[in-house]
């Protein structure tokens, strides 16, 4: 294979790809640019107001990490992406399960879970803001109707965080379960029979079969939702941006922020760095174990 | 001993409580997309009214309008934005990934692997690194509030979608149907356009319609970079939020028929769902 393609490439000249190639390419271009400007005004004192900004080296990095609200914004935007990942992994997995059962009803069931992963997500968090309301909302009504007390919801600080993390689990839970099905019928038919013959029991054959099998699809849902959780910002603006106080202000309301409200371009450049390297990092180090993982399993 | 209760009783109790987690606020807003306002600010919550097609008449027809624009109303302005953003950004998308992800999964260009690989990676950084300067720029340049300021800062979000979907989909192409148009003297272009591409269609509809999906839900490109006559209907719907949850019954409505597109897609176009969600990564 590899020295017939050699032959091939003897025979046809590259130059065709590399016409196909180079649209894709300026558009890569095109995306570096702005990156790296924006790189250089984390090194300034750039105000959107004032076209003359001063560099200033590494004094805004200085500065965020001495502020005290910024160093809560880290904690809270890295803890959050931990929240989704340790809520919907779980949860998607049993959704997984649910489907992966030969039942009259899966194909119906199929249908209705795709439904909010197609909608936009800032309407879906105004909806769910809505119904969240801790004085009108139905949820409330709801708890308060089968005896249990209200919920603050996002409406406290202690609540809030966790109240974005339900909504986005209402977002995301199709797409980590229609993954983990794919891992869930990517294990080989004849291992889960013999331990059915071997006289395994479901619990058994979920913990010592089917997830140490779907080692690639766990490691590929982790990369997608931990990094999507890291850059939230679709479904925080509308609920709660930010609020209330600080609860929900993870790093890119904070640097969105700092720019619409403070224009002061050189910060939020510095913060959006700092989340892009943390970004960076764990895609990169997710990315990698995912690869071994599906060497490991061959399944992929 | 946990055989007591049947195992598909578990199973569709399952699928109940997780229907209706689902279903429930789909439902619920809808229901309040048809009531009056009296019924919507009813406490308790009313299960039982006359509906009324109120909000949508006013949310299309333009009661909503500030009076900013003449004709149209502000709703169905945004919503046309986000046509014309979204339409331009896939085709624009499709036009130039196309070949591009032939070549990637075809030829031996020097830097291929990181090449695609920084695509890749326009789906995991954070949009913010890249729109933020690009507001900056855009300013400068007079492309700000722009529609093709909009579809183009629009491709990084389509163009890496569509070149690893159809890069995973070329790359089942069987070679050797390929190799015997080549001999028969077919060029590249020719093997392309009259060999690969028939054979890749279905990947071509799911790159296009995941690509649309996510250029049409995005809210900050436009927030950032759309002014007022730009602006697509994701930050549209915040303005119907904007005289703090008075417009109850309007933000139900423009929700509903902003999420039309996606829930059409998904009913046609399920298949195809995850290999486009997880940019071929699985199939």
């Amino acid at each position: 294979m590899e020295s017939q393609q050699k032959n091939k490439h003897k025979l046809n000249s590259e130059t065709p790809y590399y016409w196909m190639f180079l649209p894709a390419l300026l558009s890569i271009i095109g995306v570096m640019v702005p990156f790296y400007y924006g790189v250089y005004t984390s090194l300034t004192n750039n105000k959107l107001y004032n076209p003359v900004a001063k560099f200033v080296w590494f004094q805004n990095y200085i500065d965020l990490f001495s502020d005290k609200d910024f160093l809560v914004s880290l904690v809270l935007t890295v803890g959050y992406a931990f929240m989704i990942v340790a809520i919907q992994i779980p949860l998607g997995l049993l959704v997984a399960q649910l489907l992966d059962q030969t039942t009259p009803f899966r194909e119906i069931f199929r249908s209705i879970l795709v439904m909010p992963m197609l909608i936009p997500p800032i309407v879906a968090g105004l909806m769910w803001k809505t119904m969240m309301n801790p004085a009108s909302g139905i949820y409330n009504w709801l708890l308060n109707s089968v005896g249990l007390p209200s919920f603050t919801w996002l409406a406290d600080i202690k609540t809030a965080l966790f109240s974005v993390a339900v909504i986005d689990t209402w977002i995301s839970i199709p797409f980590v379960a229609l993954i983990l099905l794919a891992g869930l019928q990517s294990v080989p038919v004849e291992i889960l029979e013999a331990a059915r013959v071997d006289g395994a029991n479901s619990w058994q054959i979920f913990r010592k079969i089917q997830v140490p099998n779907i080692g690639p699809y766990l490691m590929l849902v982790l990369l997608f939702r931990f990094s999507d959780a890291l850059k939230a910002y679709d479904l925080i603006y509308p609920t709660t941006r930010g609020g209330p106080i600080n609860a929900t202000r993870v790093m890119n309301v904070s640097a969105y922020e700092e720019v619409f409200k403070w224009s002061s371009m050189g910060t939020a450049m510095a913060i959006i760095f700092v989340l892009w390297l943390i970004s960076y990092f764990v895609s990169t180090f997710l990315a990698r174990k995912w690869q071994q993982a599906a060497n490991d399993v061959k399944g992929m | 001993m946990a055989q007591r209760i049947p195992r598909i009783l578990v199973i569709l109790f399952g699928y109940l409580v997780f229907s209706v987690f689902i279903l429930f606020p789909l439902l619920w807003i809808f229901l309040m997309s048809i009531k009056d306002f009296k019924d919507i600010i009813a406490y308790p919550p009313v299960f039982t009214f006359t509906p009324t097609f109120d909000n949508y008449r006013a949310i299309i027809f333009g009661e909503g309008s500030t009076g900013l624009t003449t004709g149209i109303s502000d709703y169905m302005k945004f919503l046309r934005n986000s046509v014309i953003i979204s339409v331009g950004s896939v085709t624009i998308s499709a036009l130039i990934g196309t070949p591009a992800a032939y070549a990637l999964s075809r030829s031996n260009i020097r830097g291929r692997d990181t090449i695609s690989f920084t695509f890749l990676s326009f789906r995991f950084a954070p949009e913010l690194a890249v729109i933020l300067p690009l507001y900056a720029i855009y300013k400068k340049i007079g492309l700000y509030n722009t529609y093709h300021g909009l579809i183009l800062a629009n491709q990084l979000i389509t163009l890496p979608l569509t070149i690893w979907i159809l890069m995973s989909f070329f790359k089942e192409v069987p070679m050797e149907i390929e190799e015997a148009a080549r001999v028969d003297g077919a060029s590249v272009w020719q093997t392309f356009f009259h060999v690969a591409l028939p054979i890749i269609r279905p990947g071509i509809a799911s790159a296009l319609i995941i690509s649309f999906i996510y250029s049409w839900n995005n809210l900050i490109f436009g927030m950032v970079l759309g002014g007022a006559a730009t602006q697509p209907v994701t930050v549209g719907i915040l303005q119907t939020m904007n005289f703090d949850q008075i417009k109850w019954g309007w933000m139900a409505a423009a929700a509903m028929i902003s999420a039309v597109p996606g829930m059409i897609i998904a009913l046609y176009f399920q298949r195809h769902l995850v290999r486009g969600l997880t940019m071929g990564a699985l199939k």
